[in-house]
């Protein structure tokens, strides 16, 4: 595109508007970009400021999960699922473990389960601050990093000195959680617990927490930048986000108060009082702002849980060799990114015959050619940053 | 929390299943507390736009399938023999009461088609580009039906039973595997192999 000189002289001296011809042009991103949280390339065509058919590349980081979960068996298994969305790879571990348990017809001990819920809404937490880490900084604004990232290194600890990981715990196990070393006899035989200190810890951690979504709140929402930038961008209306399968936080911020925490029983939440955080636009400054406040009630569930945390064993007795009996079945959970599912059929085996993986990420950005259609060029890291996805969680 | 098929008491879910069941022309299952419509593969676009229009499935979860087959070339084989077909599944949900129903309808090994879902569920297009590389279903209609994780030159549907696992061809399992050989050649097995 080149503007013609005596053009310009003649706009300058005429003082009259003149449309000036824009060509296309095809614009690669990616796949190596500091915004796209991990390998993801888009094709646009653009047209000035604006791009359309934007196409999404993707599996730069496929590893083929589905198939090597077919050659494994169910404790092998938990320690790859943890490496789907590695920014809260607890989480990832739950859904699993409950498919199998289904089939095996396993009651897990209520204290385990409540292990369980406490380490999932410490992986959300980390998840979302994560999140309000990098987005404002994909904005441009970098404080809040320092901010984030400070409370969720705390959160990281804790859950280090339970499981040992601070991205992959695998501290799941087929009727239960890993009896943690730290407390008591660490003699196999006995029945080991939570390190000491966990839960006095976890408390004040959530208090601190809790304290700085305030901060981030006050640091991030008051910023004139930022709310020209995200206010009105992006919108995503909630019956196309349905038909995408869009989930979670990014389903929530279109206004649809789905929430599988309420609806599933995977683990027992409707003990636990806290909200569905929703919001009225869909655009990229609700998106934000729901999980920021998600965070809040996390530290709620949190704070409930270890109130009301009943005294029992950790696993529930099962075979040392696992076999799963033959059945199919279909367990969903409410993840940080959205809804993390996975399809076990097992011939009674032991290791599944097939594991479909329904991983929350992959689905929200499959909005990214709608989403992006006619959007200005700048506002496509603003989009896509709003949509809080991790490649290995889209790529499996 | 779990369901087995063998209680006979009537499952929350039941009721509406059977619902959508009839309403597609299906026959209603609940295994573990999923439910699962199968549905003749000729009436499969028209049972999603009855799900979605009627049933207030408007959450398009996903679309996969399974390859059924007597002979695996990774993996462990299936105990008893099974018809050889592809199952392809979609799961759909409401966005109330998060009730889930798995569609599933059988599809021809050698030459699997079906019409696309795009029309119906727009999220459907990446699933069946997905299902399309995995598994050689051909989804007819399909505005953009090329790779979408394997590189464009990529031969062969890697989660086809038949096809095999290149790590295990090269390096068997179990077997020596975490130890290797004693240099003095002594016929150890390893202490980590669980069927020694």
């Amino acid at each position: 595109m080149t503007i013609d000189s005596d053009v310009v002289r003649h706009l300058s001296e005429a003082q009259v508007s003149v449309e000036l011809e824009t060509g296309d042009m095809t614009l690669n991103i990616g796949p190596q970009h500091p915004s796209t949280h991990g390998v993801l390339r888009l094709v646009a065509r653009v047209d000035g400021e604006r791009c359309f058919d934007v196409k999404p590349v993707i599996g730069y980081m496929h590893r083929g999960y589905e198939k090597l979960a077919e050659v494994r068996n169910y404790p092998q298994i938990t320690t790859i699922v943890n490496r789907i969305d590695w920014v809260s790879g607890y989480a990832n571990e739950v859904p699993f473990i409950t498919a199998a348990e289904k089939l095996m017809e396993v009651e897990v001990p209520e204290r385990a389960q409540y292990i369980r819920l406490i380490l999932t809404e410490m992986a959300r937490i980390s998840s979302h601050l994560v999140f309000n880490a990098s987005y404002p900084l994909e904005l441009g604004a970098a404080t809040p990093l320092f901010f984030a990232l400070r409370e969720r290194e705390r959160v990281l600890d804790l859950l280090e000195s339970v499981t040992g990981g601070r991205f992959h715990p695998n501290f799941n196990r087929i009727g239960g959680v890993k009896p943690a070393y730290g407390s008591g006899s660490n003699t196999r035989k006995q029945i080991q617990d939570l390190p000491a200190g966990f839960f006095a810890e976890t408390r004040v951690a959530m208090d601190q927490v809790a304290e700085a979504v305030d901060q981030l709140e006050d640091l991030v929402a008051g910023n004139e930048i930022i709310l020209a930038r995200t206010r009105g961008v992006g919108v995503l209306p909630p019956e196309v986000a349905a038909a995408y399968g869009v989930s979670g936080p990014n389903l929530r911020a279109s206004g649809v108060p789905f929430d599988l925490r309420k609806t599933q029983d995977y683990l027992p939440y409707d003990k636990f009082d806290f909200d569905v955080i929703t919001a009225p636009n869909g655009d990229c400054w609700d998106r934000w702002h729901v999980r920021l406040q998600e965070i809040r009630e996390s530290t709620k569930i949190v704070q409930q849980a270890i109130d009301s945390i009943p005294a029992g064993p950790l696993q529930a007795k099962v075979p040392k060799v696992i076999k799963v009996p033959a059945g199919q079945t279909y367990v969903r959970a409410e993840n940080p990114k959205g809804e993390m599912g996975y399809y076990i059929v097992s011939d009674g085996g032991q290791g599944p015959y097939r594991l479909k993986i329904r991983s929350a990420s992959f689905s929200n950005i499959s909005i990214l050619p709608w989403i992006l259609e006619g959007a200005l060029v700048p506002d496509i890291i603003a989009i896509m940053g709003s949509l809080d996805f991790v490649l290995g969680d889209v790529d499996r | 929390m779990t369901q087995s098929p063998s209680e006979t008491e009537a499952h929350p879910l039941q009721g509406f299943v059977d619902g959508v069941a009839a309403a597609v022309g299906g026959t209603a299952e609940i295994q573990f507390d999923t439910a699962k419509v199968r549905v003749p593969a000729e009436g499969w676009v028209e049972a999603h736009t009855t799900a979605r229009d009627q049933h207030d499935l408007v959450f398009f979860s996903w679309l996969s399938a399974t390859d059924w087959a007597n002979t695996v070339e990774a993996g462990d084989s299936l105990a008893d023999e099974v018809e050889e077909r592809i199952e392809l599944m979609t799961a759909l949900s409401d966005l109330t009461e998060g009730r889930l129903v798995i569609f599933s309808t059988d599809l021809d090994k050698a030459d699997p088609r079906i019409p696309t879902l795009v029309n119906v569920y727009a999220g459907a297009n990446w699933h069946e580009r997905e299902a399309h590389e995995m598994f050689g279903i051909d989804f007819e209609g399909h505005p953009n039906l090329i790779h979408l994780y394997l590189p464009d030159s990529f031969v062969g549907n890697p989660l086809r039973k038949s096809y095999p696992l290149l790590s295990r061809e090269v390096k068997p399992w179990p077997g020596t595997v975490d130890v290797e050989a004693m240099p003095d050649g002594a016929d150890e097995p390893s202490r980590e192999n669980p069927e020694s």
